[in-house]
């Protein structure tokens, strides 16, 4: 391969995508409180010890929802679940890069952390 | 053996046999220097008084942990109670689990106490409890004295109890609350928190408004923003320092000895596990390892499984996570002795009185306690008040 080519495949790797580019990411684990599948919108609890706070997301088309490691819709969370998200703020609110399904807050994790 | 010998000896002995037994606010025994030194630093973290301008509010119920936790002494009960409110539908609306905890709209615990500068731009003199409300629950302030101890029970301890399907036949079917992450929960009258470090970083924001680095919002006036000018003091109000110290003296706080049997009480241990107490009031749990050696691999007189049992629709109130309005966690019964009410609102002003309030898988130890004689229901009292 041409090294030029090598070189500007290197930078476009280095580079986030878009979804990734926005502000420093956050992590949250928590129990979906609502899901607004039309709206692409995810509304999750989570907080510390009983300072409890709903973190809402907007969850673009292309974030990867997941379960048991397999790609699921967002139709197929409800609430109850619990919830790994990877977020970053944006103006107006925050985004989600990944969602991933680990368990029931009925039954806990599906497996430990 | 020799006269020095003996001396020896006999100093051992009147050492190990003098030594005070903890009393309400004692540290653990067996601590090291430096750990004895933290806990007294701790101790005048948790008294710290906070004003608005060290970033008390603007919703706040007490200004120090010390002022709900003061009797007999730092760490222990106090007077004040506070507001809890939640809604819980059977046939959750969908798109919905059946507990709401109206996170959303400033729940669940709404404050009673709002600084002069919020009062000034909202006219209010506590959090408003929104309309969804389904119940609202008082809960008084218990001591803290042993919860470093329960905090190191390991998860396996609790879970080894749980009978959520009652195959046993026991009348007794516990099980874990849950956080919304999924660990399993054990602080708190509905076992809702997870561990002693977050049950002390949620209590500045929740119950004094003031943030700290792991909660570091203020969080919301109903369902709004505080407006502009109510909150000066820049997040963090609280430096992890201050946080640390506070959680140190909590965690090593050491539960009150229980005391020695009168002979009133004697009888009374043994009716306590005849009539069925021991099922939720499991007398003794042991810790798991720890940095802490004071805390390591010890047994515990906690007299709770931290399980969560139904208790019948008199005692219900709210619901958190998992937890039904009519299922509590079995409260710890060590420094029992020392709380003027019981139950988690402190509706009973006696220890029999607490008893008879027990229902639902209670129902049946409650029975067999009513059919003991009088002098055997004072010596199951007696017992307790030795806790």
């Amino acid at each position: 391969m041409n090294p030029f080519v090598l070189a500007s495949l290197a930078i476009i790797a280095a580079f986030p995508t878009a979804a990734t580019a926005q502000q420093p990411t956050h992590n949250v684990q928590g129990a979906v409180r609502q899901v607004d599948v039309r709206g692409r919108a995810l509304e999750v609890t989570t907080g510390v010890g009983m300072a409890l706070r709903v973190v809402r997301l907007q969850v673009p088309a292309d974030v990867r929802v997941t379960a048991a490691g397999a790609a699921v819709p967002l139709s197929q969370l409800a609430p109850g679940d619990i919830v790994r998200v990877s977020y970053g703020g944006r103006p107006g609110g925050y985004l989600a890069y990944t969602i991933e399904r680990v368990g029931r807050i009925a039954t806990g994790l599906e497996v430990a952390p | 053996m020799t006269r020095c010998g003996a001396l020896v000896l006999v100093g051992l002995a009147i050492a190990g046999g003098c030594r005070r037994p903890p009393q309400p606010g004692d540290p653990l025994p067996g601590l090291t220097a430096a750990e004895r030194a933290r806990f007294d630093s701790g101790r005048v973290a948790f008294d710290s008084v906070f004003t608005p301008g060290t970033g008390l509010g603007p919703l706040f119920n007490a200004d120090a942990c010390g002022e709900c936790h003061e009797e007999p002494v730092a760490g222990g009960a106090g007077d004040e109670t506070e507001r809890h409110a939640t809604a819980f539908h059977a046939v959750p609306p969908a798109g919905a689990r059946p507990c709401d905890e109206l996170v959303a709209l400033g729940g669940p615990v709404f404050q009673q106490r709002v600084t002069p500068a919020l009062r000034a731009a909202v006219g209010i003199d506590s959090e408003p409890v929104p309309p969804q409300v389904t119940a609202i629950a008082t809960r008084t302030s218990p001591d803290v004295f042993g919860f470093g101890l329960l905090d190191a029970v390991p998860d396996s301890a609790i879970l080894v109890r749980a009978d959520p399907d009652d195959r046993d036949g026991d009348g007794i079917s516990g099980r874990p609350n849950r956080f919304f992450d999924g660990r399993i929960g054990r602080f708190g009258r509905k076992a809702l928190v997870p561990t002693l470090r977050e049950f002390n970083e949620g209590a500045f924001p929740t119950e004094q408004g003031v943030t700290n680095p792991a909660a570091p919002d203020e969080g919301t006036f109903g369902d709004r923003p505080f407006p502009a000018g109510t909150d000066p003091t820049p997040e963090p109000e609280l430096s992890r320092e201050a946080v640390d110290l506070a959680d140190f003296f909590v965690r090593l706080l050491a539960p009150p000895a229980p005391q020695r049997l009168s002979r009133a009480a004697r009888p009374g241990r043994e009716l306590f596990v005849r009539v069925g107490c021991d099922g939720c009031h499991v007398p003794a749990l042991q810790t798991g390892d720890s940095p802490v050696a004071a805390l390591r691999y010890r047994d515990v007189a906690a007299y709770t499984d931290l399980l969560l049992h139904d208790m019948g629709p008199e005692l219900a109130d709210i619901c958190f996570a998992n937890a039904t309005p009519s299922e509590f966690r079995t409260e710890p019964l060590m420094g029992v002795r020392l709380m003027a009410r019981f139950l988690h609102d402190g509706r009973a002003t006696t220890l029999e009185q607490a008893i008879e309030m027990h229902a639902g898988e209670a129902a049946r130890s409650r029975d067999r306690f009513r059919t003991l004689t009088a002098e055997e229901r004072a010596a199951v009292v007696a017992f307790l008040k030795t806790l």
